[in-house]
């Protein structure tokens, strides 16, 4: 039995047990449905995430953008593809954001942009006004999007106590704060 | 015959006013476009009636956007046949498809109209109505399976008298690309601005009124013309034609029309029909089919650095149309326009926010005048010249200005005064739909002569 031990203690140490995850479900109110709510943990003091290498893909496509709403980490670069055979532009009137502007570019190419702090910023085509998409840049790496029914999970989340945000296009933002220890149920009503 | 001057200019720049007050320019925002696509007017139009460079490839595209994908069309068609029926033609009718919903859309025009002018006692005389609205046009718009596409406007207008008119102002269908490369062969069937003049029809101008010099300027006189006439003559350049026309893009860049219409002529006096053509050629900018490739272009889609030149002409004849008129000394007489001939080179130049364009044009009519007993009295060709330029420019997208300047030099031999005006235009986009206008109008020949109509215009 004495030789299991080192393995036991090293299956504690590889985290899995000691971290959990935060689901439940975002109850909007006001809109048609209760997908596009961003729900994520707030910044954790003295801790810090590194961005991921990887880009992150925003597509435009049938002049749409996919997704909706795009939740990243602070510094994480996101690549804007254009899908369509006609010219689109990604540009943020926000000032946290840069007021970026990207130009224009034709079909299967692709520009990047990083947003180095956390930011709710609107993404819009000029060649396309209809156009509309979000980018949610988050100071934790633990976040998940709504489904049109609200529900959420995000997974791997250290157990401890933390502020849980939810941010929403449209409605006005909520936050508690939840205690993760396991699989951990936090539901939330956002409103106009 | 010099002091004829001023009253025939007050009489053409009254036509001029009628023209403002009672003709019902076409209003051409489509909405059913919007709607199918589920896109903003911004995508085609700089502000609506006004089309942006990829507005005009959505249009000489057969109301199809560039390269379309099934995906694009946000209400999907009715499917008249499967797809493999296509393999059975002619054994079965070749599948088509009907637009998901009714493609109908409606642009409303509510229009003070404000006109000032001197009579011959030099007694200022003015006119303020409230045309609420002035008219109010349905329109229906689309695309019928892979190759036809339609378009017709029904317009009612009421008048200043209290009187209405409904009139069936466009309807026509096209096939595109029926033939040959892409983009290269389409047919136009039906009531239509023809291609000739797309750009400065005021089908797609950015200010209220025509450009009247062009369209409107009467070339019927004793002597030749004189002035603007108070309807439509059609014998300047058509505005609408009944016809059949040929157009096409080739080579990304250059365009042409051929067309045949019914001109003047009474189909039964004669079997004559109109000509007209036009080739012209885009440098720059985005290409006239939407292609883009090679080319750089801002994000606002009104933006561009490009030049269009062409050339356009028409031909037509009168013959066993008669004008009556009296002449001083009160004898009746009939004039025939028997051959009419224009002329004219066209250029549209973009560099960003601004957009200048115009024509010059020449026009050359035989004349016939006839006694009151039919016999001939006199024969003889007279030319007339006009031209316009036109600045439009986007100050802010919601806020864009306009700026045009008109002329027409009557022949020599009507011995009557040019015919110039200004006509200075703001516009503000209260929303992609919702238009706001201020348009100031000045005769240039009797300066205290004027209008300035405040117009509302909202589609949906």
């Amino acid at each position: 039995m004495k030789r299991f031990i080192p393995f036991a203690v090293l299956a504690l140490a590889a985290t899995p047990l000691l971290a959990g995850d935060i689901h439940g479900k975002v109850e909007a109110h006001g809109v048609r449905n209760s997908a596009d709510a961003v729900v994520y943990v707030d910044a954790i003091a003295g801790k810090t995430f590194a961005p991921p290498a990887e880009h992150v893909l925003m597509d435009q496509k049938n002049m749409e953008f996919i997704p909706h709403v795009l939740p990243v980490l602070a510094g994480t670069t996101v690549d804007f593809l254009n899908s369509d055979a006609l010219l689109h532009n990604v540009f943020s009137p926000d000032a946290c954001a840069d007021r970026m502007n990207l130009g224009t570019w034709p079909q299967g190419q692709k520009r990047s942009f990083t947003v180095k702090k956390p930011c709710f910023a609107a993404l819009l085509c000029k060649v396309h006004p209809e156009m509309e998409g979000f980018l949610a840049v988050l100071p934790t790496p633990y976040f998940a999007v709504t489904s049109a029914a609200g529900a959420y999970e995000i997974k791997d989340v250290p157990n401890g106590t933390y502020t849980v945000k939810v941010w929403h296009p449209t409605l006005k933002p909520a936050q508690q704060s939840v205690t993760v220890n396991g699989a951990t149920e936090a539901n939330f009503t956002i409103h106009k | 015959m010099r002091t004829r001057g001023p009253r025939l200019a007050l009489l053409a720049f009254a036509a001029g006013s009628m023209l403002m007050v009672f003709s019902v320019p076409s209003a051409q925002a489509i909405p059913a476009f919007a709607r199918k696509y589920a896109t903003s007017c911004q995508t085609c139009h700089v502000g609506f009636p006004k089309l942006n460079p990829f507005g005009e490839a959505f249009r000489l595209n057969g109301y199809r956007m560039p390269n379309q994908t099934e995906d694009q069309v946000k209400i999907k068609p009715v499917s008249l046949g499967a797809e493999a029926y296509k393999r059975m033609w002619p054994k079965a009718i070749y599948p088509s498809s009907l637009p998901g919903q009714v493609p109908l859309a409606m642009n409303v025009k509510m229009a003070s109209v404000y006109d000032s002018s001197l009579d011959d006692s030099g007694r200022t005389i003015t006119h303020n109505d409230f045309q609420f609205p002035q008219e109010v046009n349905l329109f229906a718009g689309g695309t019928l399976g892979d190759y036809i596409g339609f378009l017709g406007e029904l317009t009612y207008g009421e008048n200043p008298d209290g009187s209405t008119e409904t009139e069936i102002e466009r309807i026509h269908l096209q096939a595109d690309s029926f033939i040959g490369p892409e983009h290269l062969v389409n047919l136009k069937v039906g009531k239509f601005a023809p291609d000739l003049e797309d750009g400065f029809n005021e089908m797609w101008l950015s200010t209220d009124s025509g450009v009247d010099t062009l369209f409107t300027f009467n070339p019927i006189g004793l002597h030749g013309g004189t002035g603007l006439s108070e309807e439509d003559a059609g014998i300047t350049l058509p505005g609408v034609v009944k016809g059949v026309e040929l157009y096409g893009v080739g080579a990304h860049r250059f365009f042409y029309t051929v067309g045949v219409a019914n001109g003047l002529t009474p189909p039964t006096t004669s079997s004559s029909k109109d000509f007209y053509a036009r080739a012209d050629y885009k440098f720059g900018g985005m290409a006239l089919d939407g292609d883009t490739t090679g080319v750089t272009l801002p994000p606002e889609n009104w933006r561009e650095r490009s030049l269009r030149v062409g050339v356009l002409g028409y031909h037509g004849s009168g013959k066993g149309a008669d004008f009556a008129l009296t002449d001083e000394n009160g004898a009746d007489f009939n004039v025939e326009d028997r051959t009419y001939t224009r002329a004219g080179v066209y250029a549209s130049w973009y560099f960003d926010d601004l957009n200048v364009f115009g024509v010059a044009m020449t026009g050359r009519d035989r004349l016939d005048t006839f006694d009151a007993d039919g016999a001939l009295v006199n024969s003889a060709s007279h030319r007339f010249s006009t031209w316009f330029v036109q600045g439009d420019y986007v100050i802010l997208p919601p806020l864009q200005a306009s700026l045009r300047y008109e002329n027409v030099t009557p022949p020599s031999s009507a011995n009557a005064p040019s015919i110039r005006a200004l006509d200075a235009s703001l516009s503000y986009f209260f929303y992609a739909n919702v238009k706001g206008m201020l348009e100031y109008r000045r005769d240039l020949h009797e300066s205290k002569n004027y209008s300035l109509n405040t117009i509302l215009r909202f589609a949906f």
